[in-house]
This record gives C-alpha cells, structure tokens and sequence, in this order.
C-alpha cells in the first residue's frame, strides 16, 4: 500500500503542478478556441511571431533587463542577510524583538504603499528611474525573507565548529569559508533563490520607482494580459515563467538538505 | 454656480475655435519657434511614449510602423512604454510635479483622453499647447464637438487627436438572425432572452458607455444635454435610467448577481457562448477578433437606428519631457494621412482615422476609400451618420456613481 502511494506520489505531483502549464502551452499554440471545444480549433504561430518577431526586440530587453535586476537584488539579499541572520540567530541583545517586528514591516505594508511613500524620495535622492533605485526597492521586499531564512539556519547553527577549526589554527577567513560557508550554503541558496522569484515577480514597485525606464518582463505581461488574447498572454506568461523554473531546477539539488532544519 | 462654470466652458471653446482659425489661416505664431527648428531639435532625439500597451495589434504598430518611420524620416528614436493603465502614468506625474522634477522627465508622450485628460489639465501636467503648431492639424475637423472638447473638456490644443472611436453592437449572425436595432428593442430583447446578455460594470469605460445609452434612451432630447441643462433633469433622468437597469439585472447574465469586470471578459463569454451581445468602443474590434481567430468568421456589427456615442482619443505631452520637440514631431506625424491611413488598416488595426479624409488631396481621398474594411465592419457613411456625442463628464461620473450606489448595492 505504501509502496503504491511512493510510487504514485511523483505523477500526482507532476500532474497538479505540471497541467496549468501545459494548458498555457495549449493556449500559447491555439490560433482559435471556442467554448465548448475541448481542444483548439485551429493551431498556429501567431502568439509566437508576436513574441519573437513583432515584440522580440522588446521581449528580449526586457528579459536582460528582469534577469539583471534579480540577479543583482538576490546577491545584495544574501550578501547583507548572511551577518545579520548569524547574529540574529546566534546572540541575545537588546532590541531584537523590535528588530524582527521592523524587518516583517515592508512585507505587512502593501507593496504600493512602500513604491509610493519611496516615490518622491527616491526623486529627490536622484535614485528614480535607475536601475540602482529598482534593486533598492526590491531589496525592501526581498530582504526580510532572506533575513528569516537564514535566520532560521543560524538557530540551528552550532559555533562550536568554527572554535574547533580555530583552536586547530584555522584563520578567521578560512573558518568563514571552510565551515560557516559550507555548513549554511543550503539556506543560503534557499534564500537567494527566494530573493530572486520575489524580486522577478515585482510589478507595480517595478513599475513606480522605474518609471517605465526600466521594463522587465512583469511590465510587459501585465500590460498585455489585459488585452484578453489569450495565446499572446499565454506565450508571454510562458516566457516569464521559464527563466525562474531555470533558477528554481539549478537550486533544486540545494533544497530539503538536512541543514535546512530551521528553515520549515 | 454649476451653471455659471458651465457657461465658462463653452465660452472658451469658442474663443478655442476663434483662435484656431486665427492661427491656421496665417500661420504665423509670433514668439514659437517655427517648425523647421523644433524639427531639427527633434533629431536624435528618444520619445518614450506611453500607452495601454493590451493589445498586440497597436504594438505592433507604434513598435513596428510607426517608429521605423520617425526614425526615417525625423531621426527619432521612438520607445514605447506599455502600461496596464495609463492612470500609472498620470500618477507618476502627479509625484513629479510635488518633488518639483520640472525637466528632464522620462515620458515624452501619452496616449490619453477623458478623465486622465482632465486630471493632467487641472493639476497642470501638460506641455503646451502645442497642437496648432503642428501642420498636419490642417487635416483634422476641429469643428466636430467630440475633438474640441475631449468629455466636455475644452481641449484648448494641449493634446493632439489620434483617432476616433464609436460604439458598436457585436453579434454572431449564425446565432441572431435579426438583432433588437433600437436601445429600447434591446432592452425588449434581453427581458425576452434572459441570461442571454452582460455589460461590465461601471467605472469600466465600456460598462458605463452602455449605461450612458440607456440614459439617452429616456432622455427626450439629448441635444439639451450638451447645453446647459437644469441638474433636476439630470437628476430625474438618472433616477429613471437606474430604475429601468435594475428591472432589468434578474434578465442579466446569471441574473445580475454579477457582472463582467471587463469588456475583454465580455467579449470572452460572447465567444464562448454564453451571451449573445458583445459591444465595443472600436467600430473595428469585431473584424480584429476574427482575424485574430478570437471570434468566429459569422461575427457582424451594428449601430441603433438613433445613433451610437463616439469621441476621440488622443496624445499629450507632459509638462516636465525631455525630448519635448521629438514627441511634437511623433504626434504630428501620427495625423499624416500614411500613418492614418496605414492604422485605419483592418490587418494592422482597424482604428478609425481622427483626420477628416474629405480635407485630403483626392489621390488620399480614394486611398481612405478603398480600404478593407473587415468582415464585420460597417461603412464610413452608416458609422457617420449614427454618431451621438459624449455627455460632458459631470454626467458622466454622476451616472457611474449613481450606477453603483442605485443598481449595483440594491440588487
């Protein structure tokens, strides 16, 4: 019974996360189709020239430009997460209560509160309409979770590692990068990855702070997801969504690690 | 009060008019600088224009025609901004303005009408005026109510009209052989047929479009309402106009319990089969739908016999644009009758043209005529001739809120 059920669990699952997708293949690939159809009438390219052809130059700018933006959000996340985790996870001090409520402040907040109230001062600041002032406002969003994520690996951190490496002679530099580094890499991962579909996500803080300069792929789906043709929106959508299955497949072997403990 | 400010209004369209004459006759704006300049400053410049980016067939206009062309023919770099909501942007200014950012500003140029205009008019948004200083304005009828005044809104030349837009009725003529060709045999029809038919709910434009010709329907003389009226007949004719639409929600579409959020879903039931009436503010949508594969090929359009609401749509420029001289050199080249002409195509389009084509040399005249107009779409002259104009927007948002607040709670 129970081998029946493993054996059954791997279909189950690709099926239910698998259908959606297919459908928007379907769709991406249906030149006309009715109600009551259960298949399309008609197939065709359509959608496709639309993407690659009329739209290419667009679609492939933007595409550079929601790969550069996630990429960069997600390595700031990380890089500023990793010592305030370990010290959130590993020391007692005054005000951390306070500090965690004011890290879950920006994902309570309506992300169009945050991008308006940032708006005019990212003006003044000069950081509108740059790429800089994008990443910055996707950090808003995307470091608290990075921050609770290795927060979580950090409560079930033991430093007593790093005091045997460094009473065998190790150097501050080789312990990070020989036993921290190894031992939190998992949810470091996890983490970044987070970060990165997050900040690949955003739409309408994309869309404030960068003004329409910068159009990464959310910009563009949504604007046409309100046209109501189908195959445009459903080969659009199947565009936005690969490059984050890239990242999500590349993490994939990093995730469920048994250093992950902190992190259900 | 409220009579007083109306009577403002159309005081300045006709001194609106008055000086548009003035200026196109001699052509000679004293302290502009005149059009070769602004053409040459325009060079190597980057307009980013910024419009409802939903429809891939406009895209594929501004992004394919329209900018290989101005960079031909004027050296601009041409960069569309698509949006989901043109408010994004206006917003966006809105912002600008308060941070005090008064040059230097990324949008160059918007697609624009209606409220949006009103909103970038009252809180002084807009570059301008600018639209006399474009030649190719010569072509464009500024005597028709639905171009001087954008929703009873004096344009007064701070925006330049693209093209126009009337209301038309949608069916398959596989499934109604003879459709109801007045408001009130619609109205007939649908308590006849129900379940049958759906009109998205106001605020939506084409929602409120729909309320609107109802409200015509029980108005004696909708001439009164583009003059000054007393706001007890607007107020008695909306009442009447809510009653007649909440009769009518249990024959709506599941019984009125619920309504399209948007045309887009309309015209999806209307496909799917599950209404029989689609309507739409392009007189050329249906025909764009079939050619798209997203209606079937039996799909045919009609106006009422007492006429359908049109206006126009245009574009503006904001007050604190870089390339200021780029975007004037775009929005004329946008009422060029090519660029008319090549829009009012059914196989790139299908959007009617905001020029008259009658103030065309003939050889234009013929090319207008001979267009392919799509299997669904009625002729220029049967369009023409049932055009009701757009109530000012005081009706307009007085309808939409009454909608609300009379149909839609009290269902």
């Amino acid at each position: 019974m129970r081998a029946l059920g493993t054996r059954l669990l791997a279909p189950a699952i690709l099926v239910a996360v698998g259908l959606p997708f297919a459908t928007l293949g379907v769709w991406s690939l249906a030149e006309r189709w009715f109600f009551p159809d259960l298949w399309p009438q008609a197939w065709g390219l359509r959608a496709w020239r639309y993407v690659f052809a009329t739209a290419g130059g667009q679609v492939a700018a933007a595409l550079v430009q929601s790969v550069a933006v996630a990429t960069a959000t997600s390595l700031v996340s990380v890089v500023v997460a990793l010592p305030a985790a370990r010290a959130l996870g590993l020391y007692d001090f005054r005000g951390k209560d306070t500090i965690s409520v004011l890290l879950t402040l920006p994902v309570i907040v309506p992300p169009l509160s945050v991008a308006m109230g940032l708006h005019l001062w990212f003006i003044r600041l000069g950081l509108a309409e740059t790429f800089v002032g994008v990443v910055a406002v996707h950090l808003t969003f995307c470091l608290p979770y990075a921050v609770f994520v290795l927060w979580g690996v950090f409560s079930n951190y033991n430093p007593d590692f790093e005091s045997q490496a460094r009473s065998l002679g190790a150097s501050q530099l080789r312990v990070w990068r020989q036993v921290m580094l190894p031992m939190v890499m998992p949810g470091l991962i996890v983490a970044g990855l987070f970060a990165f579909l997050l900040s690949w996500s955003q739409y309408l803080s994309t869309l404030i702070i960068g003004g329409g300069r910068l159009t990464t792929l959310p910009v563009l789906l949504f604007a046409l997801m309100g046209s109501g043709d189908r195959p445009v929106a459903a080969a659009v959508s199947i565009v936005f969504v690969l490059p984050a299955f890239v990242a999500l497949l590349f993490s994939a072997r990093h995730l469920g690690g048994q250093s992950l403990a902190g992190v259900r | 009060m409220v009579h007083h400010r109306r009577c403002q209004c159309r005081c300045f369209s006709g001194l609106l008019a008055a000086a548009l004459l003035l200026i196109m006759v001699p052509a000679s704006p004293a302290a502009e600088p005149p059009w070769e300049a602004v053409l040459q400053q325009a060079r190597g410049q980057t307009v980013n224009w910024f419009m409802w980016g939903g429809s891939p067939a406009v895209n594929a206009y501004v992004n394919g025609y329209v900018a290989a062309r101005v960079k031909e023919l004027y050296g601009i770099d041409l960069q569309q901004g698509p949006v989901k909501d043109i408010a994004e942007v206006v917003g966006k200014l809105v912002i600008e303005k308060q941070a005090g950012k008064h040059t230097g500003g990324h949008v160059d140029l918007m697609w624009i009408n209606g409220e949006n205009f009103r909103t970038c008019k009252k809180n002084g948004l807009l570059f301008g005026p600018f639209a006399e200083r474009l030649p190719n304005q010569r072509y464009v009828d500024w005597g028709r109510p639905s171009v001087y005044n954008d929703f009873g809104e004096p344009v007064e030349g701070l925006e330049s009209p693209w093209g126009s837009a009337q209301v038309v009725m949608i069916y398959d003529q596989a499934r109604i052989s003879d459709p109801p060709r007045s408001v009130g045999a619609l109205l007939e029809w649908i308590r006849r047929h129900p379940g049958r038919f759906a009109y998205p709910a106001p605020p939506d434009f084409t929602g409120s479009v729909f309320v609107r010709h109802v409200f015509y329907h029980l108005s004696e003389d909708i001439g009164r309402w583009q003059g000054s009226f007393r706001r007890s007949e607007l107020v008695a004719t909306a009442e009447r106009t809510y009653q007649v639409l909440r009769e009518l929600a249990p024959h709506l579409w599941r019984g009125g319990s619920t309504y399209p959020e948007s045309p887009v879903r309309m015209n999806t039931l209307f496909a799917d089969g599950e209404i029989d009436f689609a309507f739409s503010y392009h007189q050329a949508e249906a025909s764009r739908q079939i050619l798209d594969g997203l209606f079937p090929e039996t799909v045919r359009t009609y106006v009422f016999d007492e006429g359908t609401i049109a206006n126009t749509h245009f574009v503006a420029i904001p007050f604190n644009a870089a390339d200021s001289a780029g975007a004037m050199v775009v929005a004329n080249f946008l009422l060029s009758p090519e660029a008319q002409l090549k829009k009012a195509d059914p196989d790139v389009w299908g959007d009617f043209p905001a020029i008259d084509p009658g103030r065309l040399p003939p050889e234009w005249q013929a090319r207008f005529r001979d267009l392919p107009r799509g299997p669904a779409t009625l002729s220029d002259a049967e369009l023409q001739s049932h055009q009701l104009p757009e109530p000012p927007s005081e009706i307009l948002i007085h309808l939409e809120k009454g909608w609300e607040q009379h149909v839609l709670k009290e269902r």
